[in-house]
């Protein structure tokens, strides 16, 4: 068979149109629940401590990295923060570039060893200070429904802690 | 569970723990599109099921007529040569009784499924379809059908311009 024997008005090719319907429901497990409700339901941010290595974490997880000992003892964390890495977003996650440029930063808590929050950060780009005071800034009650967004961001405190 | 392990460990959900938002969760749905080419010779099969016909390749090395049609002899190695025309009659070579639809589900009434090997191609050169007209009693492998096709107007270049083969009546050919 020769070449124009072959299909060469590419309005005769046809093609099939697939839309993968994958729907996917994560649960926060066991750890992830409770410290998804406390924020939910009251506001509150929880770490866990270790009581053999006497260690702290956030967010709280069933189980100590070091030791593998169960977690159960969880305490309130306090709202301020300190930013530890941040970086500035100019496209959202669909590759759309932002009308505003957007910061996003990895937060450390007083008394917490291991882990900290990742989230907005409402500063202009210019303003974003690795070691800045933040304050965690909760959407209201009733817009509240159990996953990370409870959290709107962080806005710059006051505190020089 | 297995012989010596009764119940894993963890927190089994319910479905209505689950699907009831008893429990926080984060749900999402990728934007997973894509779309795929047909090719030569699946481009010229689709064109032609929207003609209402059915089309083959042959091949001048082992004189098969390769249906559905394909552009390269997978028995010479070779380019394939010329397109023809086949019926839309043929032979039931194997089905299933389906009690599960597309997506998995459960249904009552079963579907009938199964390869259809069509009258004018080469000895077991078929494809896979829908059976209607008949109950799951009345299908067997050798049984004598034809396409039920949708009307020229319903059609647009797919498998499915074909409903569904039917069982083929007295006096047709």
């Amino acid at each position: 068979m020769t070449f124009l024997e072959r299909t060469t008005d590419v309005r005769r090719l046809r093609h099939w149109d697939v839309d993968m319907s994958l729907d996917y429901i994560y649960t926060s497990g066991i750890a992830g629940e409770r410290f998804f409700r406390a924020l939910r339901d009251e506001g509150r941010i929880l770490g866990v401590r270790c009581p053999a290595c006497k260690v702290n974490y956030l967010p709280p997880r069933m189980f100590c990295e070091g030791c593998f000992t169960e977690l159960t003892d969880s305490f309130d964390v306090s709202p301020e923060g300190k930013v530890v890495s941040f970086t500035v977003a100019h496209v959202d996650r669909r590759s759309h570039p932002l009308p505003q440029p957007e910061v996003y930063a990895f937060v450390t808590f007083r008394g917490i060893d291991r882990g900290g929050l990742i989230h907005r950060l409402f500063v202009p780009p210019d303003r974003a200070k690795i070691g800045m005071a933040v304050r965690v800034r909760l959407r209201p009650k009733e817009q509240r429904t159990g996953t990370i967004l409870d959290i709107e961001g962080f806005e710059p405190s006051a505190s020089q802690d | 569970m297995t012989a010596r392990i009764p119940k894993f460990p963890g927190k089994e959900l319910s479905s209505e723990e689950f699907y009831g938002n008893k429990v926080t969760q984060v749900r999402s749905r990728p934007d997973a599109r894509y779309a795929f080419s047909a090719g030569e010779a699946m481009s010229r099969f689709l064109e032609e099921l929207q003609n209402g016909r059915l089309i083959a390749r042959t091949c001048h090395g082992c004189k098969r007529i390769l249906f559905p049609p394909r552009m390269f002899c997978e028995e010479c190695f070779r380019p394939t040569d010329d397109w023809t025309y086949i019926r839309d009659t043929g032979t039931i070579e194997t089905y299933s009784v389906s009690y599960l639809d597309q997506d998995a589900k459960r249904i009552t009434e079963p579907i009938l499924v199964g390869v259809v090997s069509v009258d004018g191609a080469s000895p077991k050169m078929g494809m896979m379809h829908y059976f209607g007209e008949m109950t799951k009693d009345q299908i067997h492998i050798g049984m004598r059908v034809k396409a039920a096709w949708k009307s020229p107007e319903e059609r647009k270049g797919s498998v499915l311009d074909i409903r569904y083969f039917r069982p083929l009546r007295e006096g047709e050919a």
